[in-house]
């Protein structure tokens, strides 16, 4: 990451100057990069591997109209890679919320009470460690209907670390906290607005942080075996289907991409809302 | 200051182990504190002191008993009794004001909300954090930090206020700072406040009273020590309190006491039986002092092993007080110890019950004197009637002379020797029991008149300069008894043959301390860290001829006349321990016993005395020593102390009474 650090007083305002100083920083992840993309164009060139060389992505119509004009939609499910992509999140947006909300309220609770987490810690311990493809015919079966289904899946993959990261905060709420509510005589409600989520928050975030790259994992995996959703999945494999390997190319850089700006995202809500922790 | 607040009644605290199991961490604790008192709970980690600061703020519920806030009982945590924490528990994503805000938004909601800003405001100004008010803990200083947590103890107007090491984790500087902070807002606010800590300074400079907590498990209070240094104080200006350092050396000699019985109790402690003897790993306690002399010899010529004790271990106490609490509570199997000690302790002298102990040989006799300071030599006063004069012209002065133990020879010497010159050694002087090795220090410094004590730091001072002898052995009672060997009444019943074997290797070593012939060996032998750990030309035997020609009839009085071994000196004798026991009785430090005849009896093992000297081959020591003569020429009549004491002309107001003794029996 480049940093777009303010301007030191005193400092060259020439911007030339300054990507000059600071090419410590983006000269090495662009060689890299740039190198990659170098070795991939050679690769393809000569035919050693069968995937087209990225320049193709430019020179090849199909994949340029699709880089050029995201915001098409011919109806159906010919529709512009933004469009795609909002389907995705959209059913992400969903899944995520309801295993946050839930995730956060089941692991308060069972971080306050030892017995009930000695109850279900196995079970949830079991159930994290199904992949998210496998809860697909399950959620097929249960739903008979492919929108909740994948909703589900995002839902049931990403609540996991929400759950164990909110109850580990709650039981790493330090003693001090919990002596000087009980010393203050606060009540439930006050203790858990004053102390319980202030104090388990950066575990809370942990989890979230955690969890929304894995549900972005889990709408891939779901839209793919789910055929006739709009989705980047479903974008993908319909690529696969009709050898558009360009295509495919194309849909994954994007996945990695806004993959990538979640997780970003996150962080800075983190460092927004828990500041100083 | 008469009310209590705070009763703490028989309280047990006990702990389950992960494994099963309780740990006891507290024992029979009871402690009333009054409205307005600073009160230091002090002991070593893990005594438990923590615990009971949590109980009484009812963080934690005893096992047993109940503590009382105002005649209630403390069920539950509350704001009337806020406890400020050791790492300070403020609330980090909280500003100073807020963390405040919200202990003062709890406890007193019911009032506007403009009113609560207020005190809170005034809560930061009292301890000066106004510019950091609005500023988050992690950006604060650890002595800000602290501040910030009793500013918020205070904010609720507790009616007591709980400290758990509040300034352990400060730098010294800081330490300081808040703790004269702390006493000010204290004494403004007329606090009633609980410490705990491990600081010795902090515990003298802020309390009122301190209790000295006991080593688990089943800790207790060991003491309650009361301050009684003035308010105001000044950290800077306590030190100069006459109070301040022997309320500090009393808290050090119990915390080290502690440790001792710690170290103690981790060691292994079977009886080890062999050689027909019930005991061979005893625990030998001395101090260092020529008169130690015979308990070296026997370590170092391996006589105890010659006599069947295999595993004799001598342990070093700096004071006759560590002798004292070692035999009450079992550290020690048997000691070295002043002659008086034995029929003190049976008397009950020490302030506990009256526990027998039993003495079957003395072990050295003379070797003491008295000694002056050069700042009233230098003033002329080189002899009793000087100095009783000097008393006369300087009244108003404390005059304090030093001795080592009220039931030492020194203390009762001293005392008759002054008694007799005129002096009232209660009224006109002030004697106070100092360990012999800090009495020079105390000479040097002039915080002291002079002394009574033993070799080798009798002659100490008038070598190096610092003092004058005025009188020694010969000018008071030359002979008299100086240490004997003391043992529990209840060991020496459980280990016969022990006693006997342990009183021959002692009588042993004496006969070989008496040959001066071995003196300079004696000399280099305690000269040894273990021993004495000073240079060995400052540890003298010589007869008082060798010395004349160093100078004047001081240096001959001054020569220590250590006797070790000879006719007659080594068997303990009744007409001595009854003429110490008048004479402790005449100071008030014990009543003169209605029953001493049955206290003679079994102080005075005569026969273990007797036996070791037979199987030695010393019968001709089994003699009785007759009278005794000290230097005023009064005559003791051992069948009538009564008469004796009421002939003293200066003397307390002594009683007389029955010393209710258990019968013998094992321990």
């Amino acid at each position: 990451m480049v940093p777009t650090s303010s301007r030191r007083p005193g400092a060259s305002s020439s911007p030339l100057r300054w990507l000059a100083r600071s090419s410590g920083n983006w000269l090495p992840p662009l060689l890299g990069i740039g190198g990659f993309l170098l070795l991939w164009q050679i690769l393809s060139s000569l035919q050693l591997i069968a995937l087209p060389a990225p320049s193709s992505l430019f020179t090849e119509e199909r994949t340029r109209n699709l880089i050029l004009y995201p915001f098409y939609d011919r109806g159906g499910l010919d529709k512009g890679l933004f469009w795609q992509t909002m389907a995705s999140l959209s059913r992400v947006a969903q899944g995520y919320t309801l295993a946050a909300l839930v995730g956060i309220a089941v692991g308060i609770t069972i971080g306050l009470k030892p017995a009930i987490n000695r109850a279900f810690d196995p079970l949830f311990q079991f159930l994290r460690m199904v992949a998210p493809l496998a809860w697909v015919p399950i959620a097929l079966v249960l739903f008979q209907n492919n929108q909740p289904a994948a909703i589900f899946v995002i839902f049931i993959t990403a609540i996991w670390p929400i759950l164990i990261n909110t109850a580990e905060g709650v039981r790493q709420i330090p003693q001090d906290y919990r002596n000087v509510a009980l010393v203050l005589q606060m009540s439930n409600r006050r203790f858990f607005t004053k102390v319980l989520i202030p104090s388990a928050l950066p575990y809370i975030f942990t989890g979230l942080r955690i969890s929304i790259g894995l549900a972005w994992l889990a709408i891939i995996a779901a839209e793919i075996v789910m055929p006739g959703t709009l989705g980047i999945g479903f974008f993908i494999w319909d690529a696969y289907q009709q050898n558009y390997v360009g295509e495919i190319v194309l849909g994954v850089i994007w996945i990695g991409a806004i993959g990538l700006i979640l997780d970003r995202l996150m962080a800075w809500l983190q460092t927004r809302i828990s500041p100083g922790q | 200051m008469t009310t209590s607040l705070v009763d703490v009644r028989a309280i047990d605290k006990s702990f389950d182990l992960r494994g099963g199991g309780t740990y006891l961490a507290l024992k029979g604790i009871d402690l009333e504190i009054h409205k307005g008192e600073f009160i230091s709970l002090i002991g070593h980690s893990g005594c438990g002191k923590s615990t009971l600061l949590n109980m009484i703020a009812g963080l934690d519920l005893p096992t047993e008993g109940v503590v009382l806030l105002e005649g209630e009982a403390v069920k539950r945590p509350g704001p009337d009794k806020m406890v400020v924490f050791q790492n300070y528990s403020l609330l980090p994503w909280l500003t100073v004001r807020e963390n405040i805000g919200l202990a003062i938004d709890e406890v007193m909601g019911d009032l506007p909300r403009a009113e609560r800003n207020a005190i809170v405001q005034e809560h930061i100004e009292m301890v000066g954090l106004g510019p950091a008010a609005d500023r988050l803990p992690l950006q604060l200083s650890g002595g800000m930090r602290q501040r910030v947590a009793i500013a918020r103890a205070l904010a609720i107007r507790p009616k007591l206020l709980l400290l758990d090491e509040p300034f352990g984790a400060l730098d010294a500087l800081t330490r300081g700072n808040l703790q004269e902070k702390l006493m000010q807002i204290c004494n403004e606010h007329e606090l009633t406040a609980v410490m705990v800590t491990h600081d010795v300074d902090e515990a003298v400079l802020l309390s009122d009273r301190i209790v000295m907590l006991t080593n688990g498990p089943g800790s207790g209070i060991g003491g309650i020590l009361e301050v009684d240094i003035p308010r105001p104080r000044a950290r800077l200006e306590v030190v100069h309190h006459p109070s301040y350092y022997s309320l500090r050396s009393e808290i050090i000699y119990f915390l080290n006491r502690q440790k001792r019985v710690k170290q103690w109790r981790a060691r292994p402690h079977q009886t080890v039986a062999r050689h027909g003897l019930e005991k061979v790993n005893l625990d030998l306690g001395f101090l260092p002092l020529a008169a130690s002399a015979p308990l070296a010899v026997a370590e170092a010529h391996g006589l105890f092993a010659k006599h069947g004790l295999d595993e004799v271990q001598l342990i070093r106490e700096p004071t006759w007080r560590g002798i004292v609490d070692g035999l009450v509570d079992g550290t020690l199997d048997a000691s070295l110890m002043p002659a008086g000690m034995p029929t003190w302790m049976t008397a009950g002298g020490h302030g506990g019950t009256p526990l027998p102990i039993v003495t079957s040989l003395t072990l050295s006799r003379n070797g003491n004197g008295i000694t002056l300071g050069r700042r009233l030599a230098e003033q002329g006063v080189r002899t009793v009637d000087d100095y009783r004069a000097y008393l006369k012209s300087h009244e108003r002065e404390p005059h304090t002379m030093g001795i080592v133990h009220q039931a030492s020879m020194h203390n009762l010497l001293l005392r008759y020797w002054l008694a007799a010159n005129g002096i009232d050694p209660d009224k006109d002087v002030h004697l106070q029991a100092l360990p012999p090795a800090q009495m020079l220090a105390d000479l040097k410094d002039g915080s002291i008149d002079g002394y009574c004590v033993g070799a080798p730091w009798l002659d100490r001072a008038t070598r190096d300069g610092h003092g004058i002898a005025v009188a020694g052995d010969l000018a008071i009672w030359p002979g008299h008894p100086g240490k004997v060997l003391g043992v529990r009444e209840d060991w020496a019943i459980t280990y016969p043959n022990t006693h006997i074997a342990l009183t021959k290797a002692l009588l042993e070593a004496c006969q070989y301390c008496a040959d001066p012939a071995h003196w300079a060996e004696l000399s280099e032998l305690l000269s040894d860290r273990r021993y004495l750990g000073i240079k060995p030309e400052l540890i003298r035997f010589s007869e008082a001829s060798a010395d004349v020609e160093r100078g004047g009839p001081e240096s001959e009085a001054a020569v220590p006349h250590h006797l070790f071994f000879g006719d007659g000196l080594n068997r303990p004798s009744r007409t001595e321990h009854l003429w110490m026991m008048t004479q402790m009785a005449r100071w008030g430090d014990i009543p003169l016993p209605r029953n001493w005849v049955e206290i003679l009896e079994r102080v005075c093992q005569v026969g273990v005395f007797s036996t070791a000297a037979r199987e030695l081959g010393l019968e001709a020591l089994s003699y009785q020593r007759q009278g005794i003569a000290l230097f005023d020429g009064q005559p003791f009549d051992a069948d009538d102390p009564i008469s004796y004491l009421n002939a003293q002309v200066i003397k307390r107001d002594f009683s007389i009474a029955e010393i209710p003794l258990a019968p013998p029996r094992r321990g």
